[in-house]
Parts: C-alpha cells; structure tokens; sequence
C-alpha cells in the first residue's frame, strides 16, 4: 500500500468515526448500529433458490449448459431434445444445492443457539437477563467467570483489584494462556456499585469496525475529561472470562461489527493443480468442439447444394432458409448442441463427490487417530486430495511437530555429579524401565504424572546435601510461573514456556513446592517446611539475554541472587573458579549445576523422515529455534546424515559474504552450475519478466545446507533468491533456523513460484500459519501451542508420523484414483460423443444424432456414473502396506505422469479409436441386412439401440480392465449399472409407456425384437473385443519398452503377492548418540513484568491468595 | 466364428436388378411432379440361373435416399398412427396440412415420401405360359409395430372417420383405401406402410416388399428359368440422383449374405494371433536380455 492511499484510508477512517453513549439507548439509536444477533447463514427459506442458483450459475461449466439449453429452445437449430440437457443440469444443480442447504441449515441452528444465550444486561439500574442478540450499542452489561464475551465491550470494573480481568482467547487466536485486560481507573473505581454505574454516562468516541484484532484506539470522555483507550482495555466477542468472579463492560461494537465476526469467512480458496489443468483441458475440448461444429456445417453446406437441393421433393427447405450458406450456419449450432457431451456436464460434480469420499477416508483412518488425545485426522479441506500425491517438498516446523512440545526434566548435573542415568543395585547403568521409577510417595504435593528414574537424586534430597538443596531451591525461585490451587492440595502450574514448567515440576516433586507469589514474597514449601522468601528483583527472560535472574532475601535475611539461562551464555558469566558458594559476586557467578529437559522426538520421526526422503519428498525444517538445536534435530530425525559429505552453513551477516557462501556451496555440489552455458544461467541471462521454471539440478553427491535468519534475510532479497533457490534445491537437506513468521512464508512461497511443484507446509503453531496458508497444503499438527494453526490448516493430525501414511497411502490414492476418474471419464465422452461426427457423413450433416435422446440424457448421469464413481471411490493399485514399503511408488505423482496434456491426448485417440468401431462395426452389421425373417434391422432405432448397447458395454469392459481391486461394491456398481441399461432399455421400449407418450417414447417394441437377433450379439461382442484389445495390448507392452521407475517396483510387488514372501522389514533407524544438548527456553518473554509491577497479586494477602488465580 | 459366418453367408442366394435406367423414359416422366398423375409401367425381363430354394424375399433397394436427416426423421405423428388422436399434426412439419387448410392423414414427410412402386413378378415357364409368381404382403412388418405401434382408430368405416382429412401430397389414393380387399391390412396398418414409416439408418437401405408364397411351381422356392419383372413406376428418384432397384434373397439363421461380420471376425482373430505371437516373442527376448546383463 503506498503512502497516499494509507492516508487515504486514515482520512476515510476519521470520518467514520464512531460515537456512542454509555447508558443511553436514544442517542445511540441515531447511529444505526446493528444490534447484537450474528449471521452466518447464507440463505434464508425464500431466498435460497434464487441465491443459489445464481451462486452455481458463476460456475464455467454450469454456465455453458444454461447457455446451451436456450439454445436448444430455439427451434430453428434445436438438434436435442430440450430434456437431454435439462434433466442432467437439475440433478447436477440439485445435489450441489442440498449439500449447500444441508451446510447452511446447520449455520442457521448455531446462529440461533448463539442468539438466545443469555447475558446480564444492567437496565435502569438493575441487572436483568436478556438474550444475546437484544443487546444493544452502549448497554452495560456484566460478564461472569467461565462466560464467553457478548460483543466486543469496553472494560469498565472487574472483581479482582485494579479493574483486572483475565480472559482467554482461545477461539480468536488459539492460544490457551491467560491474557489480562485492564479497565481505566476512572471506571474500574465505579464496582459494582449498580447506582453509579447506570448512571455512567461516558461518550466514546472511537474508530470503525475493523478486523484488527490487537488493535484499538478510541476516547473516553467522562464528566469533561478525556481517557484514551487502546486494546487492553477491550474484551472480544469469542473470549471466554477466567479468574475473574464479574466483571462490567460497554458495549461498543456489535453483532456483525465485533472484530470476530470481522474476521471470519474470508479464508483463501485454494485450488490444485489438476483444477487447473481441468480447465485448461476444458479450453481444448471448446476447441475441438468448434473445429467440429465448422468442419460438419462445411459439410452441411455441401451437401445441401449438392443433395439436399434437390431432395426438397421429399423434404423441402424451412421456408427462411435461403441457401445451402444459410442451413449450414444453422447446422454449426446445431452440432454444437449434439456434440456437447465433450464437455462433460457431471465432471465437477463427480470431482467434488470423489474428494469427499476420499477425505473421509482420511478422517475414518483408525491409523491416524490419535487415542491419548482422542483426536482423529481431519481433512479440514476437501478439495485438495488429489494433491497429496504429488508433494515434492515438506516445509516442517521444529517444536512441536518433530518434536512433542513436552518438555520432560530428565537429567541433571549437581556440582559436578550427573543424575538422571538408572542403575541397578550392581551399579550398572540399566535402561530406563518402569520398575526404577522414583517413588514420589514421601511428598503429598508431588505431580503424579512425573517420573525419574534415579534414584540417588531423591536420596541427596532426602539427606539435605547442600548443593542439591540449593539447586531445587534456584529452580524453585528463578521463574514466572503462576500457581493456581483449584481443589486443595493440588496446585496447577501456569507457565510462559513448557520447559521453564518442567523444571518447576520436577522441583515440586523432589520436595521444593513453589506455592504462591505476590508482586513481594514468593511462597515456597521446602521438604514440608513452608519459608516465605521476599522478592526484590526480576529479571525476565527475552531472546537477547537468554537468561532469568532473581534476587531474593531469604527468610534468614540473606540476599541471594539466582540466575537460570542457556549453557552459552552462563559459562561466560561464571567464576573462573567455580567456587562451590552461591554469592553473589560483582561480575561472576558460581555454578549451582545443569539441568537436562529433554524434548523428545515424536514417536516415529526419523522413520517417518528416511521414507519420505526415499519417496523423493525433500523436507525442509523451518524453525525459530537457535542453530544447534536445529542441526541436533536434523541429525537426531535424519535430516542430515553422518554419511553426508558436507553441511554447509551460511551464517554471514551481509550480503557480500552470504552470496559468497552461497555460491561455495554451490560450486562444491555442482561446479558446472556456475559456468555461464549452464542451462538456468542462460535462461536468468535472457532476464525473463515472469517466473520461470528453474529445472532440478543433481549435485554431486549427498550435502546438507544450514542457513540462518540473519542470513536469510538477505539471502530473500530480490537478486539473490534464485542463488539461494539453487542452492538449497540440491541439497538433501535444508535447515533454516532463527526464522520470523513472516520468512517461513518466504520461503515456502519462494519454492512454490520458481520450482512449480506442489509443496507442504507442517506445523503446529501460531507462527507457522503463514506458511500453512502460503503453501499447496497446509497441514497443522494439533499439539500443545494452541489451535490456531490447525484452525488454518487443509489437514489436521496429531502426530508428525501420520505424515507418512496421509501422503503415501491418501495421497497417492487419491492422485491414481483422480487419474484414473479423470481419464476415464474423458474417454468415456470421447467415445459417446464422437459416434455423432462419423454418423454426420452418412445423414446429410443433418445434426441426426446416432442415439436415443433419452440415452443421451442418461449416459452420464445413470448408465456410466456408478461403475466410474466406485473406480475412483474404492480402487486401490498396491495396499497400504505395499505403498509403505515401497516410497517409491509415490514419484510418479510428483512429476504429474498420470494425467497431463499427453495422457489427455492419449485418451482422445483412444476415445477417437472407440467411437470409430462403435460406429463402423454397427453399421457394417447392419447395412443392407436384415433378419433371418427378412424383416428389417437396418433401421434408425435399431441401428440406435445397437451402438448404444455396444457403447455400454464396451465401457463396462473398460472400467473392468482399469480395476485392479475388486471389491464387492465394484462388481455391484460396474455389472449392476450395466444391467441396470437394459432394464431401463426394456422399460423406455415398452408398451405400457409408448402409448402414453407416443410422441416422446416412440422406441416401441425396439428392444425386443433386436436383442433376440444372434447378429446384434455378434456385433456387440466384435466390438467389445475391438476396443479391450488394443488397451490390453498397450498396457502389456508399456512396461516392456517404456519402463519408468514405477514399474519395476509394481513388478516386484506383484512377484511378492503370489510368492508370497515376507515383505522386506523396515530397519529400524539407529538413533544417533546424544548429540543434542541445546538450551531451548521459551522465546517469548514470562509473566516477569507483570510480577514486578504488582498488578496480579493482591499485595496483602497470602491467604486470598488461594483463591484460584 | 468369422468361417462359420462366411459360409453362411455363401449359401445365400441374392439377385438385385436396378431399374432405374432400365426404365429411363419413366424416370424421366417422374422428374416433372406434374405428371404424378400419368400411369408408367415398364417390364423387366431376367433369367434366374439357379433355382433359390427355401423362403425367397422380395425386397425394393434405395440409393441415396436419406431416410436419415434429422427433420425427416421427426417429421410424423406417433399419436396420429396409434389411431389415438388422428387429427394430431403438430410434429408434422412441413407436411401438417394440405393447400386447403386440412389436416394431411398420415401427416408428416415420411409418410409423405412412401414408396409407391408396385413391383410383380411372372414367371415364364415357356414362351406362352407367364405364370405370375404368388406373392405374400403380410409378416413384412415387426410385429410389435403391426399390432401396437400402429392402429386404426376403432370403428368399422374408415372412410367416415378421416372425412375432413387430406391425403398426402404425392399420394394417389388416400390411406384408408391402401388395400381395399383385406380390412386388417389397410389404414394405418398396413404393412407396406408401417415397413416405409420404420425409417432406415442409411441413405443405402432396402425394404421388405413381398414374401413368396410357396405353393404350385414355388413349393420348394424360385425354380430356374426366366422371369419378368412388371413395375408401375411411380417412385421419382433420378432428380435426386438416386437409384432404385428390386432384390430377390434367400436367408440363413444370421440373415442375409452380408460377409462383413464373418471377415472381420476372422480378421480380427487372424490379427489378435499374429499380435499376441509378437507381443510374446518381445516379453520372451525382453527377459533374456534382462538376464543376460544380470
């Protein structure tokens, strides 16, 4: 946005300024706005059919079967029965309109049950219940604990002190920590003084409904004096009250103007790469179509001046047609409605149906549930399915994707003696099992839920050693944690960061119970024994310190500083000596001892990463975390390998040195690659305007790349992107750590618009949603950092190895089945279709079709959808099993080989192939024959009813030849539709229902007398045999003489079937050594300000503290 | 199969005589609609080589007439030959009503264009005995079309019921006087018709005109010997460049001589031999070679 237009929009803004009065309902009502009811519902009982139709009629395809039924209307060129398009377009609008309703419906109950919540509305000085959606501009309302906001209010009082009130954001932004609000103190003084607070009569004046969600600014204008107001005086809609008893609040945004309601429904519609090759392909049918249309009305015009002049005896002209010039322009519109089946009309709505059923056989996977947490996957998108089976690169977050995001205190290392190793009574060092677990019983205030497996530990504790003490006691002192004690006895630990609450944990259960804190004193129980320290002095955590320090005064009145940070950055503060006092000195600290939290590796990671890695798919991590740690976990996960011949780093801190390191890296993969005839080199010579192609490269050998924020930064400027781009592409592994938001997205979008293949974005928390958003597929892990990242996901699961299974097994599913729907589906029309062009030769280009018209409306919508929905619903090349084992079975999806432009072309040919013996075999049957009583068979209907029959059975045989699964449901589908045609067949010929509609059902007896002929079956079977032959010829030879990759392995698969052998084990992934020692505390500050300025605690009292917080 | 076919087909007897030049003046005659009501006859003599046993069928064959267009196609009135409503034209166009604005009975420009040639056919036993060959006109037609497609509304006169209609334009007699002697073959019945109205898929299409009565000299089908041909020749095709021409054919279980299903079926099981060889040999030297560099 340019500077003028934000000026712009800031004048905009001013004028629209809001303003209200509190407590008067007159003056506000001069301003319109709307009251607090939400809608999100769509449609209303009267409006749905218009709206909707309207709404589906946007859509290309839909639009041009409109189009094409006022065309048929009009006499002159109607070549097709109005209902052969009608019909058809009903039941495709109809089943799109009933999923709307059924999805609109179930937002109307929500806006209702929303509407008529009740809330406390005060009201000429009493509080009265009133719903929801009464509730007005400038009405006082109070709010209690565990309440969800009304609208988005002003704070006015709260029960707590200094007008404080806790909220939780949950369903705005995901996070599930504690955020305060606090109300100016002008209102928060009013209490809950009823008298005082109806007769509050402040005006504000604010800006307009925005979807800002932190951002708010407006006046207060009280008795002649003005507060200014900013966002932490703002409750949301969508927020729920914690800890707070009641609180009052203004209301001053509205139903449809609360920054919740602005902000929702405006997510990004994603589309897949098949959409788009869909409607390319959609484009070339149009084409081929209107060469058709010309090339028969050419015909048409011939013939009418050469044959049909002069048959006028017969069949004279229409009386405005004019001349053979005239009719022929008639005939290409006419053609144009017969041979519209090549633009398939089902072909959305079967894509749609397809990537429904497929999505809930990702939601139905037993595989992919996770029971701890109860959740199962979730295709939260339904059109991106397909999708799945061509990703070529994973962009992962670190914390909590690859890792659990539970931080487990696991060791620790007290004046030079490390806990945390299990033996057994010999000494020996044994593997950590159940039976060594610490018995935590001695401690009534421990956490059941943790577990150590050392025990010497407890005993140092139990024995007072002096060091062990003092350590639990820094660990018990040096934090921001928040206690809460909802039933007696158990407390409840809110903290900033999981790890700083692991240590606290693990302190509490070795006997050193952090109690309580007030902005002075924290409470700590020492081995039962309660000691009240005061605190003088916080120092909190930030990304820059890397370390927390307090200083207290102990209850012997000694004053003690603690400090707690990373490895790094305390060995550089301590005491050269390392004096076992803990003093403070001036300039020097003395070291209590290390503590090891583990975050672990989910279960399954490397694994889950070694096959993606043979299934071709390059993971990139994205992480905020520090470099070691990221490296750490690229070797623990395998990322990068110790076999590896190099990880380079790039680490400059300028642009000079980056695109030095850069192109090092670059040199040593591939030295070519630099030379000026380098292919990519020529291409960014000729300094194209759009983004091109950048071509893989193949490096010399197996290399790992480590990239940093700082380095990033300019590494993502505009010239230097493609060096970069080039560089990571053809390293195995790519690590960029230190990374904003705002660079994740970068990247992913870098490698989305320059490597044009499809990408995935994995992560779990609020600061992965950019790249969950920019990339192909969004997936979000549901862990510990909230929803928010799920909330915007395509697919949501709960563990980093279900990965696997949603891509290899899904996603490669799904991608076959598309291929195969689609191509089938293209052939199929193709060779429907087409009979009419070769038939077009024989009738005088008169527009006659070859079928019934009632065939026509039914071939896709009854005859051919049910065996071809199964296909692609139920079908299955190698099981589960198999696409596990072999990863390799996933690169063709990757490079898009089983449908592009030349498996289409294929498919034409092959379609232009079937039509031909559906047409000329018929017709050489039929030609100058007759029965074996010498009535007829060479008429119109029979000859109809012969192609037609052949058409179905010839796809029937095509989509057997294309099942390799069968099930029960496929044989249902595939010989129950065909039975299903000659039932019809039987029912439109009959008797009963000619008579009653002579003129539109006039097939009478037609079915009959043909089926019993042995030529018709003769026919029927030739063709049949035509048509399979040649696929099943080419499907045996392609393996043969054009192998790709794939084969081999099918073979192989299809060798172990019938031999059956066990199938090769998976070896289990050696765990590297302990490499990782990384200090990874929280990166977003603690509640430290918030201690220190004394606004949570009720100075006064230890007592009230227990109250829960 | 395709050899089963093909001799079947082989032991069919077929004779097709074209009479459009062999009738010249007549065709000539016809290309002036104005002459329609001018009589035209000719005779055509042939010499039957060998006998044709068994049932012999008559067929009439047309060239280039396209039965097919789509306008030609539509233009009936179903309801009208059901005998339900016979004053229902609408479907009809461009043959609805006549030039005075009465409906046309059968409407439409199938019915319009029917076949109006009367072909007989005598047999010369010696040059003074013409013995005239018996002839059946019934069990032309499809059953379901003589019984249900097509019905006489129920009365006894049907003169009385179309009074107030018009005969089609080329029509000589109107179509309730289409065969006077047998009730059950006139009106809208009537085979001939009904064979015409069942419209051919293509331009080339012959049609059941009689059946041989098997009786006398005939007992055991058309003996040798030389035949005539009597044809009043009304059907005008020349002005559209068509020809016609009289079909004498025995049939078989499949039907007529046709060879083409017989020889594709063979051709197509020669080739799929001949492929299924090939794709073999090139699976069997595939994986020699495989295994050779193995």
């Amino acid at each position: 946005m340019s500077l003028n237009e934000r000026e712009d929009e800031d004048k905009h803004t001013e004028d629209k300024e809001r303003i209200l009065m509190a407590n008067d309902r007159k003056f506000n009502a001069l301003f319109d706005y709307p009251d607090n009811s939400i809608k999100t519902s769509k449609y209303s009982l009267f409006n749905f059919l218009p709206m909707n139709l309207f709404e589906q009629f946007q859509r290309l395809a839909n639009a041009y079967f409109l189009v094409l039924l006022f065309l048929q209307l009009i006499p002159q060129i109607s070549s097709l029965a109005w209902y052969t398009t009608v019909i058809p377009l009903i039941v495709v609008l109809s089943i799109t309109g009933v999923k709307d309703a059924i999805d609109d419906v179930k937002r109307h109950q929500s806006d209702k049950q929303v509407n008529n919540r009740s809330v406390l509305v005060l009201v000429d000085g009493r509080v009265e219940e009133d719903k929801w959606m009464n509730v007005q501009v400038g009405d006082i309302i109070k709010l209690e604990n565990d309440h969800p906001v009304t609208a988005d209010v002003l704070l006015l009082s709260s029960s707590e002190p200094y007008g404080l009130a806790y909220i939780e954001t949950a369903d705005l932004d995901g996070e599930t920590n504690l955020k305060v609000k606090q109300a100016i103190s002008v209102t928060s003084d009013m209490e809950d003084n009823l008298e005082l607070l109806s007769a509050f009569n402040g005006e504000i004046r604010c800006e307009p409904p925005n979807n800002k969600l932190d951002k708010f600014s407006g006046i207060l204008n009280y008795l002649g004096v003005n507060y200014f107001l900013d966002h932490d005086r703002l409750l949301l809609r969508g927020c729920i009250i914690r800890n707070t008893d009641w609180c009052y609040g203004l209301v001053i945004y509205t139903g449809p103007d609360t920054k919740l309601m602005q902000n929702g429904g405006k997510s990004t519609f994603k589309r897949t790469h098949i959409d788009h090759l869909m409607n390319v392909l959609v484009v070339w049918i149009f084409l081929v179509l209107g060469a058709m249309c010309l090339l028969l009305s050419i015909g048409h015009g011939i013939w009418e001046s050469n044959k049909g002049y002069f048959f006028q005896e017969f069949l004279p002209w229409q009386h405005y047609i004019a001349s053979s010039t005239t009719s022929s322009a008639l005939v290409f519109w006419s053609y144009f409605i017969v041979l519209n089946t090549m633009v398939p009309i089902s072909l959305y709505v079967s894509v749609e149906i397809i990537r429904l059923g497929n999505s809930y056989y990702i939601n139905w996977d037993r595989q992919m549930f996770y029971a701890p947490k109860n959740t199962p996957a979730q295709a939260r998108t339904t059109t991106l399915n397909e999708e799945l089976g061509q990703v070529k690169y994973v962009f992962s977050d670190k914390t909590g994707t690859l890792t659990e995001n539970v931080m487990i205190f696991n060791k620790c290392s007290i004046n030079g003696k490390t806990y945390g190793y299990s033996y057994d009574a010999n000494g020996q060092c044994v593997p950590v099992s159940l039976n060594n677990k610490v018995d935590f019983s001695y401690n009534h205030l421990a956490d059941p839920k943790f577990s150590f497996y050392d025990n010497t530990l407890v005993e140092a504790v139990k024995s007072e050693d002096h060091f062990v003490c003092l350590f639990f006691r820094c660990l018990s002192l040096c934090h921001t944690v928040m206690s809460e004690e909802k039933v007696e006895g158990k407390l409840v630990y809110q903290a900033q960061s999981p790890d700083e609450g692991a240590l606290v944990t693990a302190t509490r259960n070795f006997g050193f119970v952090f109690c309580s804190r007030t902005s002075e004193t924290i409470t700590v129980i020492e081995m039962g024994e309660t000691r009240v320290y005061q605190l003088l002095a916080i120092l909190d955590f930030s990304n820059e310190r890397k370390r927390m320090s307090v200083v207290v005064r102990t209850p012997e009145d000694r004053v003690m500083l603690f400090c707690k940070g990373a490895d790094t950055i305390l060995y550089e503060l301590l005491h050269p000596s390392c004096a076992s006092l803990s003093e403070v000195t001036m300039d020097h600290l003395d070291l209590l001892g290390a503590t090891a939290i583990e975050d672990k590796l989910q279960i399954g990671v490397p694994e889950t990463i070694v096959t993606l890695s043979k299934a071709k798919i390059k993971v990139w991590v994205l992480t905020g975390d520090k470099q070691e740690t990221a490296v750490n976990i690229a070797y623990s996960c395998r990322i990068f390998k110790d076999e590896m011949d190099e990880v380079f780093m790039v680490e400059g801190t300028d642009q000079e040195t980056v695109l030095q390191e850069l192109r090092t890296a670059r040199k040593k993969m591939k030295p070519e690659s630099l030379l000026e005839s380098d292919p990519i080199n020529i291409c960014l010579a000729r300094k194209p305007k759009m983004p091109f192609r950048v071509i893989d490269e193949a490096p010399n050998g197996d290399y790992g790349l480590v990239i940093n924020g700082y380095s990033l930064a300019y590494a993502l400027e505009g010239n230097m992107e493609l060096e970069l781009l080039r560089t990571a592409c053809m390293c195995k592994g790519v690590i960029c750590c230190r990374m904003t938001p705002l660079q994740k997205t970068q990247v992913v979008d870098l490698v989305k618009r320059y490597k044009k293949v499809v990408t995935l974005a994995i992560g779990d928390g609020a600061n992965d949603i950019g790249m969950i958003k920019a990339a192909h597929i969004g997936v979000g892990i549901s862990g510990h950092e909230g929803m928010q990242a799920m909330l915007n996901s395509d697919f949501s699961f709960c563990q980093f190895r279900y990965l696997q299974r949603l891509l290899l097994v899904h996603g490669r599913w799904s991608y076959n089945r598309m291929c195969k729907f689609l191509s089938y589906f293209f052939y199929k029309n193709f060779a429907f279709t087409l009979v009419h062009f070769w038939y077009a030769f024989y009738n005088g280009f008169s527009a006659q079709t070859v079928y019934d018209t009632w065939f026509i409306t039914c071939y896709n919508l009854v005859y051919t959808s049910l065996p071809v929905l199964g296909l692609s619903l139920f079908e299955k090349d190698v099981n589960e099993t198999c696409s596990l084992c072999y990863p390799e079975l996933y690169e063709p999806g990757q490079h898009n080989l089983y449908f592009n432009k030349k498996e289409f072309l294929k498919c034409l040919v092959h379609g232009i192939y079937s039509s031909c013996v559906l047409f000329f075999v018929p017709m050489g049957t039929i030609f100058n024959s007759e029965r074996s009583d010498g009535k007829d068979i060479s008429d119109y209907q029979s000859f109809s009813l012969l192609v037609q029959s052949t058409l179905i059975w010839v796809m029937t045989m095509q989509i057997a030849l294309r099942t390799n699964t069968w099930t029960m449901i496929s044989h249902a589908f595939t010989w129950g539709s065909l039975g299903l045609y000659f039932c019809i067949l039987l029912f439109l010929c009959s008797d009963g229902l000619c008579l009653m509609f002579p003129s539109t059902f006039y097939f009478l007896g037609v079915t009959r007398n043909n089926l019993k002929q042995p030529q018709m079956w003769l026919c029927l079977i030739l063709s049949t045999v035509l048509c399979v032959i040649p696929v099943i010829g080419y499907n045996f030879l392609k393996p043969l003489l054009w192998p790709i990759n794939v084969d081999k392995v099918l073979e192989r698969i299809h060798f172990c079937l019938k031999h059956p052998l066990p199938l090769p084990v998976q070896a289990k992934i050696k765990h590297p050594g302990l490499r990782r020692s990384a200090y990874a505390f929280s990166h977003k500050q603690g509640f430290g300000d918030l201690i220190t300025s004394g606004k949570t605690m009720k100075s006064s009292a230890f007592k009230t503290s227990k109250r829960p917080l | 199969m395709g050899v089963v076919l093909l001799l079947s087909a082989k032991s069919t007897k077929e004779l097709e005589i074209n009479y459009t030049n062999i009738c010249a003046n007549c065709a000539q005659l016809r290309e002036d609609s104005s002459n329609f009501d001018k009589e035209c006859t000719c005779s055509v003599p042939f010499y039957l080589l060998e006998k044709m046993e068994g049932n012999v069928y008559m067929y009439y064959k047309l060239y280039g007439f396209h039965q097919n267009l789509y306008r030609y196609v539509l233009s009936r009135s179903n309801s009208q030959l059901l005998g339900k409503d016979i004053w229902d034209v609408k479907d009809c166009s461009p043959f609805q009503m006549s030039h005075n604005n009465t409906p046309i009975i059968p409407c439409g420009a199938i019915a319009n264009s029917i076949f109006n040639d009367t072909i007989t056919l005598s047999y010369n036993l010696n040059s003074s005995i013409h013995i005239k060959v018996p002839m059946l006109k019934s069990g032309l037609a499809w059953l379901t079309d003589k019984y249900v497609k097509f019905q006489n509304p129920r009365t006894s006169d049907l003169a009385s019921v179309f009074a107030g209609s018009a005969k089609p334009l080329h029509w000589t007699k109107p179509i309730y006087e289409l065969d006077t002697d047998d009730p059950g073959n006139n009106g809208f019945v009537n085979e001939d018709f009904i064979v015409w109205m069942r419209t051919a898929a293509f331009p080339t299409f012959k049609k059941l005109y009689r059946r041989l009565k098997r009786v006398d000299y005939f007992a055991e089908g058309l003996p040798a010997g030389n035949y005539n041909f009597h044809i009043s020749y009304n059907f005008p095709v020349t002005m559209f460049h068509g020809e016609k021409s009289v079909v004498l054919s025995t049939l078989t279980w499949i039907g007529g001589g046709g060879i083409f299903l017989g020889l594709t079926y063979t051709v197509t099981g020669a080739l799929t031999l001949l492929a299924s060889f090939a794709i073999l040999t090139i699976h069997l030297m595939l994986k020699r070679t495989k295994k050779s560099f193995l």
